[in-house]
């Protein structure tokens, strides 16, 4: 039975003779049409949502902007829960004829939770392992500050202080006790962390719940007992250094510089708050920044904490091995910087030190010495913040070495033991502690030296170039941290809250170069300070981010404070009022940081699930759930399905509700209403073109037959394929003729939505179209596959579209004769412009396939394509 | 359109009263799951259930799968979307098998949210 026959049965009484029993039956079938088409129009969204999830996938892999684990988790959840939907719609469409997807999505989806899965730590690590006992390899246990503390102490034969390491499962536990992890996850997952505003907020939030939760009381014995001992060892005057040493450092160049908290002078009964204080350290604004830009997940952060006795400095400082800066410039050298007293002056960038440089021979040799003037020194002070008090220095004591050339020598060969010993240049943390009357150097930590971003070549400090007046330098000096050069307006930040209103691509400018400011720094384009040195957090982290800065700059923040637009170049160690491309020349962008971070080898790892395509061919036998390894591979299968479900061979759909078109006669094209898309009630099996409430649908029909067609190419075929094909505007074609080659050319519309399935001769098409207010969910795809020529023509008229249509913004795919395209985004006029142009390429394009490879012809019938587009878009 | 929204953070429904009701959208709270499956057995009884239910997941006491379950117990062809600060594919999954329309992750761009309620009253209605 023929289309037409079954739609007269059905529907073509008309309403003269209600039968009330065909007019139920009439209804029900609506009712049940209405309700396969939303599902059918829920698969197809569903397939949208999952297909632009794995390019958005593929777009955060590809680029350098930093996302989160909860970003990763959020994609995968979505992609997931959007297959899913399909899943579930088509076998409902289908009255679940596919069971086994079911077991296809079970599987792809657990490989994808395998990806997410929190990495466990093992049940059987100790809370607390003495520093005696620890090595290298325990790094994932301890932390990497006190892995090489201990492998220091035991390996080189080096002074460290007494203690033991909180472990990483002694962390675990705690926030297992207070079920931290969910609640803590929660409220990251609903904080934008691009928004300094936002983090500070979550930052204020997280810490208080850290402080609240209570320790497992297995772990406020194992800790109190661990102190208790050392306290027997080295008498009741114990005091306690507690320092953070994060996990994951290693290997990535992630250096944690300043990110986290620690605490001096703590006496012993308080070790288990102050534990719980270095702890919610992790939530501080700048740690959570640091995380979020280094692609580091909060659960692969854990935090272990090395609980040491204090050492009373005489002086302390940072030496490293070989001065990265120094390194750029062409000089191989030692450079220690020294300050009185506790070394958290120089780390904390608030003191421009005493610099010693050696060079990097066996013995080294003194290169140079330059004794600043130190305004103060911290001494450790029970009571005062952080456990450390202040105390002014008179001119005099201030500018004394503070310590002498022999202390200096010693200090240099152990770092290039260290160097020699970890086979890289280490960045070393040392205090000089009075033991007995003699002074005995004491190693606090040693790490690998971050190497400055810019990889410029050795000896660019050249003068400045002629075309730069003198009167454009706004300040000259201070020291290179950080080399390059970089322009924008200057900053001057004076407190945390001037961070909210930091332009991006500014200039940094600050007093103190102290760790707080990390936050802002993938922000600034540079940065200036007016103390600290290379060995800095803070410098640290600009060399990571690859920031040209320039610290211990005097006066800094009143040289700079007018905000104007300056250049800093921080290899000559000038700053410029005004833009010179000159200087910037040759300085790269920063380096991507998330590469080969943990969240993005998550999210690597996790889009093998999702985005290749496995079944290509729908004719082949492997084009089955079984075969499917991917989530795009079950969207493909679904959309497959649903289509020839809805418009196939076997489909219900034309046997159903259809109305047939008629534009002044009736053509062979049958319009399914699924929501609003005639203007009014329509009753009978025909509905006219104007009562069709469609835009989309109206757009498409008025490309179709704004320009006449003038009939296929004449060719040898041509008069076996004029019988083939049917127009819009083919008059001699009416319904009631025999169909010489059943044509299924369907629409499902409502109000702002169009899907038209088409066959046009032996092409198939489809075209989909949304174009409603919503600017962002607008969008028009059109999709062909097929012709009568041989797959060589028909490969190069599938390209000769792609083309045209690129050049109306559409993203186009071809794979051999088939072409996919889509334009999304556009505001409703301009999605419903590029239906129009569809339109007219749907009816102008068929056929010329058996042209395809005479030149002449197909660069005539190009030229007239795109003189009628442009015709279309001044209609 | 009347909507049912049931999370246990007051804000968010403060802020989804006052822009729903802006678009004509009368919009019912329930602060956790129990209190959920209390306002729907109880417009139920009135013959007066709402045209989408849209729940959270995570809630102290009742979470949102097992209200769900219930909630599908007093009226099957209730449409409920879960909405969830949580992202979890197994909890979505879960979910759509208990009978959710669908499952989103807030945050949402609210004219997103109203769609999906729409689509779901429809869907059902």
């Amino acid at each position: 039975m023929g289309v037409l026959d079954s739609l007269r049965n059905l529907l073509g009484r008309g309403p003269a003779q209600p039968d009330p029993e065909a007019l139920a039956r009439e209804e029900a079938l609506k009712a049940r049409l209405r309700e396969r088409c939303a599902r059918f129009r829920r698969l197809l969204s569903a397939n949208k949502a999952a297909l632009e999830g794995m390019s958005e996938a593929e777009a955060l892999l590809s680029g350098g902007h930093p996302f989160g684990m909860d970003a990763v988790r959020a994609l995968g959840t979505r992609v997931g829960a959007s297959v899913y939907q399909m899943v579930r719609e088509l076998n409902a469409l289908s009255g679940n004829a596919y069971p086994e997807l079911n077991d296809a999505f079970r599987r792809v989806h657990a490989s994808v939770e395998a990806c997410l899965a929190r990495r466990e730590h093992e049940e059987d690590v100790p809370l607390i392992l003495p520093l005696a006992d620890i090595r290298l390899q325990h790094m994932p246990l301890v932390g990497g500050k006190m892995a090489n503390l201990g492998e220091v102490a035991a390996n080189v034969g080096m002074d460290v202080p007494e203690g033991f390491a909180v472990t990483v499962a002694a962390y675990e536990r705690f926030m297992q006790h207070n079920g931290l992890r969910d609640a803590i996850n929660q409220r990251i997952q609903s904080t934008d962390l691009e928004s300094l505003d936002a983090v500070f907020s979550l930052s204020a939030s997280l810490q208080q719940l850290v402080q609240g939760a209570s320790l497992p009381p297995e772990l406020e014995s194992a800790l109190e007992a661990a102190v208790a001992d050392m306290q027997r060892r080295l008498g009741p005057d114990l005091r306690l250094a507690l320092r953070s040493s994060a996990v994951g450092e290693d290997g990535l160049g992630v250096t944690f510089a300043g990110q986290y908290r620690s605490e001096l002078d703590v006496l012993p009964e308080e070790a288990c708050d102050v534990w719980k204080e270095i702890i919610a350290s992790k939530y501080s604004v700048t740690a959570m920044s640091y995380r979020f830009q280094r692609g580091i997940p909060d659960e692969a952060a854990p935090m272990c904490v090395g609980v040491l006795s204090m050492v009373r400095a005489e002086a302390g400082g940072v030496a490293y091995s070989r001065d990265p800066v120094a390194a750029r410039q062409g000089r191989e050298q030692v450079t220690l910087n020294a300050v009185p007293g506790l070394p958290q002056a120089v780390v904390d960038g608030g003191m421009t030190p005493d610099v010693f440089t050696f060079s990097r021979t066996n013995p080294p040799e003194l290169l140079e010495r330059q004794i600043a003037v130190k305004p103060f020194r911290l001494d450790c002070a029970p009571g005062c913040a952080q456990g450390v008090r202040r105390t002014p220095l008179s001119p005099e004591e201030g500018a004394r070495a503070c310590i002498n050339d022999g202390q200096a020598l010693h200090l240099a060969r152990l770092a290039l033991a260290l160097e020699e010993f970890y086979n890289e240049p280490q960045d070393v943390e040392w205090a000089l502690e009075m033991r007995d009357g003699a002074s005995c150097l004491v190693v606090l930590q040693s790490r690998p030296l971050s190497e400055s971003g810019d990889t410029a070549e050795a000896g660019r400090a050249e003068p400045l170039p002629d075309s730069i007046p003198a009167s454009a330098i706004l300040a000259q000096g201070g020291m290179t941290v950080s080399g390059g050069a970089a322009a924008g307006p200057l900053f001057v930040a004076r407190k945390d809250a001037d961070m909210l209103s930091f332009p991006k691509g500014g200039i940094l400018v600050v007093e103190r170069a102290h760790p707080r400011w990390a936050p802002l720094l993938p922000q600034a384009a540079a940065m200036i300070s007016e103390t600290g040195g290379m060995a800095g957090h803070l410098a640290s982290v600009a060399r990571e981010y690859g920031l040209p800065a320039l610290f211990s700059l005097p006066d800094a923040c009143s040289l700079l404070a007018d905000g104007g637009m300056a250049t800093l170049d921080a290899d000559r160690a000038v700053v410029l009022r005004g833009e010179y491309p000159e200087l910037l020349a040759g300085h790269e962008k920063p380096r991507n940081l998330m590469q080969g971070s943990p969240v993005q080898e998550t999210l690597r790892n996790m889009a093998e699930f999702m985005t290749p395509l496995h079944l290509l061919d729908p004719e082949s036998p492997e084009f089955a759930p079984a075969s499917c390894r991917s989530f795009h591979d079950i969207t493909r299968f679904c959309h497959e399905k649903a289509v020839e479900l809805m418009f196939g061979e076997n489909a219900d759909v034309d046997q159903r509700a259809g109305k047939q078109l008629k534009a002044g006669v009736k053509l062979q094209y049958w319009v399914v209403d699924m929501d609003d898309g005639f203007s009014g009630p329509v009753t009978g099996p025909i509905v006219d073109l104007r009562d069709i409430a469609c835009e989309p649908m109206q757009a498409l029909w008025a490309g179709m037959t704004a320009v006449p067609w003038a009939g296929p190419p004449s060719s040898g075929a041509a008069g076996f394929m004029s019988v083939v094909f049917e127009s819009a505007m083919n008059k001699d074609l009416e319904s009631t003729a025999p169909a010489v080659m059943a044509e299924k050319n369907f629409f499902i519309i409502s109000s702002k939505y169009m899907i038209l399935q088409a066959r046009y001769g032996y092409h198939f098409c489809t075209v989909e179209c949304l174009a409603g207010d919503n600017q962002h969910e607008n969008f028009v795809s059109f999709q062909f596959k097929g012709g009568a020529a041989d797959a060589q023509r028909r490969e190069r008229r599938a390209r000769l579209i792609a083309e045209l249509l690129e050049a109306e913004g559409f993203r186009v795919d071809v794979r051999k004769d088939a072409l996919f395209a889509v334009a999304e985004g556009y505001d409703k006029q301009e999605t419903l412009l590029r239906v129009r142009i569809l339109g007219y390429l749907l009816i102008h394009t068929r056929q010329i396939d058996m042209i395809m490879l005479e030149e002449a012809r197909v660069a005539a019938y190009r030229a007239k394509f795109e003189q009628d587009i442009a015709g279309l878009k001044t209609k | 359109m009347r909507a049912l929204f049931v999370d246990d953070e007051r804000e968010f429904l403060e802020l989804m009263e006052k822009r729903l009701s802006r678009r004509g959208i009368e919009v019912s709270t329930a602060h956790d799951g129990l209190e959920g499956v209390k306002a729907v057995e109880e417009a139920a009884a009135a013959g007066a259930l709402p045209d989408v239910v849209v729940m959270d997941v995570r809630m102290p006491g009742m979470d949102g799968l097992e209200a769900l379950r219930r909630m599908k117990a007093v009226a099957a062809t209730l449409p409920v979307v879960l909405l969830t600060g949580h992202a979890s594919l197994g909890v979505a999954v879960e979910g759509m098998d208990l009978g959710a329309f669908d499952y989103m992750l807030k945050p949402v761009a609210i004219n997103e949210l109203i769609l999906k309620m729409e689509e779901a009253a429809r869907a059902a209605g």
